[in-house]
């Protein structure tokens, strides 16, 4: 009887040590976490660098070498209210996950649109903004064309910037037009000005200010975008703190308007455009 | 040395005529037919900027990336002839592993395409090396003399990570040619002066130094000097992993204003006037060398 006791007494005092190392091994990981946060290493840099590619008008090169855009009025005032220095690095869109993934900077904030796929090698934050697809088409090579159906044939060509969320659109509603990637986005509104492709698919606003330049070749055939998609940050996998900290801060400037009102800025007005030429 | 010079024949003149009318053509759907707008004013204002502190004109991003891109083929050629001598050397190497280490390297780059090789050495073997020196932490905890001496000669302490990835890449890339021009010049040492130097009782490595190398180095420097040239060109290649180097500087400009045309005829320009001077100088130097040459073999006529 006494030795059954002292054996229940044994596993007891065995049982209660264990669970205390697991729970202090557990706050140990947690504290871990926090302190290997990308927000830490921010902290303790005390600057923010932002993976971004210049496009019209989330990320511009203004008259003096500065850039301007949505992106940039978001970074910047990211990195202020956390009490860092900003430096955005420019970077090639179809190397800036990768980018990323090998630590290059701390977050893409360029306009990125969640998708499933690349949620799978990197983690996003809330929404930010939305973008939808929208299509511009030549008029002479598309004349008549008033429908996404329209396009959907094997002899119409449709330029699209590679790597870009315009891809996945263009196949799934035009499937069976055949597609032209480039790698910027000035290279195929060219091809479509020279009237080499019937139209380029493309995040708003840039298909609607390019028909409106070129009125005399250029016409919008829809007047909506035909598609909605959420903008998020980009950060690397694990590290729960970053992504929170992001969620907060998007959810602060929503609630305050401030995104709406930098939104309709850049997307809504082209005030900014004697900043560039 | 004596031969006439031919005048001007009517086929010259027709040729000439024909190729005028080509260029012109080109010129005429460049500027008239294509459906394009053109805003020659955007290269000005992207060169120079007025800085309203100082009320001094200062170089804006294309000129600093013209900048870059000297910094970057200066410092890429430095360390591609210290790995292409290495490398060259290892090749002429009397131990099997050294012959084989330097064939594997030459081979590993000259058969596989640049646009690969760049993002294998950017993201996977520059950057795990530049990790591991810490550079960057060390330079910000560095005097400021020190840090604006590193912004002079290589680049500006935030962008210094990537400038370096950039070097190490063109010159791993670029040793692997040079390797091979130093061993062509030195295989093409004739078997008598190593024989001769041998029997005069010096050992392998003053022989290398003192005979070989010497007489090595004349033969190398025209085609060295060409790949000087190709460093400058090749260097626009390391724009794909966002070097802010002339290339990139220029696609972000043609992003932000879409004058794409007038930008890469710029470009294009630049990168001419750069490479035409470098050939001019080089071939100044072969002329310098060739001089030298004949005087030897004069003097040594002579001397028969």
């Amino acid at each position: 009887m006494k030795s059954h006791l002292s054996r229940l007494y044994i596993t007891l005092f065995s049982l209660l040590f264990f669970s205390l190392a697991t729970l202090s091994y557990g706050a140990n990981i947690q504290q871990d976490i926090a302190k290997n946060s990308t927000i830490e290493k921010i902290k303790k840099r005390g600057v923010l660098r932002v993976g971004m590619d210049v496009f019209q008008p989330w990320a511009m090169r203004d008259k003096n070498g500065k850039f301007i855009g949505f992106e940039i009025d978001v970074a910047t005032r990211l990195a202020r209210d956390m009490g860092v220095k900003v430096q955005f690095v420019p970077t090639a869109w179809s190397g800036i996950i990768p980018a990323l993934l090998t630590g290059k900077f701390d977050v893409i904030i360029g306009g990125m649109s969640i998708t499933p796929k690349r949620a799978l090698s990197v983690n996003f934050s809330i929404p930010y903004d939305y973008t939808g697809m929208s299509i511009v088409a030549n008029k002479a090579k598309a004349a008549g064309f008033n429908s996404l159906e329209s396009f959907n044939s094997p002899d119409v060509q449709i330029a699209v910037k590679l790597g870009t969320t315009a891809v996945a659109a263009a196949r799934k509603f035009v499937p069976k037009a055949k597609l032209r990637m480039f790698d910027t986005e000035p290279q195929a509104y060219q091809e479509l000005r020279n009237g080499n492709v019937h139209a380029v698919i493309g995040s708003a606003p840039k298909p609607a200010q390019e028909a409106a330049d070129y009125s005399d070749t250029l016409f919008l055939p829809l007047d909506t975008t035909f598609t909605r998609e959420p903008i998020g940050f980009a950060v690397r996998k694990g590290d729960p703190d970053t992504l929170a900290y992001f969620n907060s801060w998007i959810t602060v400037v929503d609630m305050e308007g401030w995104l709406q009102e930098r939104h309709d800025y850049w997307f809504m007005t082209k005030d900014w455009a004697n900043l560039i030429k | 040395m004596h031969y006439k010079l031919k005048r001007i024949t009517p086929l010259d003149c027709v040729v000439l005529l024909a190729l005028f009318l080509f260029a012109g053509f080109i010129c005429y759907r460049l500027f008239y037919s294509l459906n394009y707008r053109w805003n020659w004013s955007v290269i000005p204002t992207y060169m120079f900027r007025l800085n309203e502190n100082t009320g001094k004109w200062e170089p804006n991003i294309l000129l600093e990336g013209l900048f870059t891109t000297l910094r970057l083929s200066f410092w890429g050629m430095v360390l591609a002839i210290l790995i292409g001598f290495l490398f060259g050397l290892m090749r002429v190497s009397t131990r099997l592993f050294f012959r084989l280490a330097g064939r594997t390297y030459i081979e590993l780059i000259r058969n596989t395409p640049p646009l690969v090789l760049v993002f294998i050495f950017y993201y996977f073997i520059t950057d795990q090396i530049l990790v591991s020196f810490a550079i960057d932490e060390k330079i910000l905890s560095s005097p400021a003399w020190l840090q604006k001496f590193i912004s002079i000669f290589f680049a500006d302490p935030p962008s210094l990570n990537p400038f370096l990835s950039g070097v190490l890449t063109l010159a791993l890339f670029q040793g692997a040619y040079i390797a091979e021009i130093v061993r062509a010049g030195i295989q093409s040492i004739k078997q008598e002066q190593w024989e001769s130097a041998w029997s005069l009782g010096l050992n392998k490595w003053q022989v290398m130094r003192l005979i070989i190398l010497p007489e090595a180095i004349r033969i190398m420097l025209p085609p060295l000097g060409n790949e000087f040239i190709n460093t400058v060109k090749w260097s626009s290649i390391v724009s794909i992993i966002s070097i802010q180097e002339l290339t990139f500087q220029g696609l972000q400009v043609m992003a932000s204003t879409h004058a794409t045309i007038e930008l890469w005829i710029t470009i294009s320009v630049i990168y001419l006037l750069l490479c035409l001077t470098l050939s001019v100088i080089v071939a100044k130097i072969e002329r310098r060398l060739s001089r030298f040459d004949s005087f030897f073999q004069t003097g040594a006529a002579e001397g028969n």
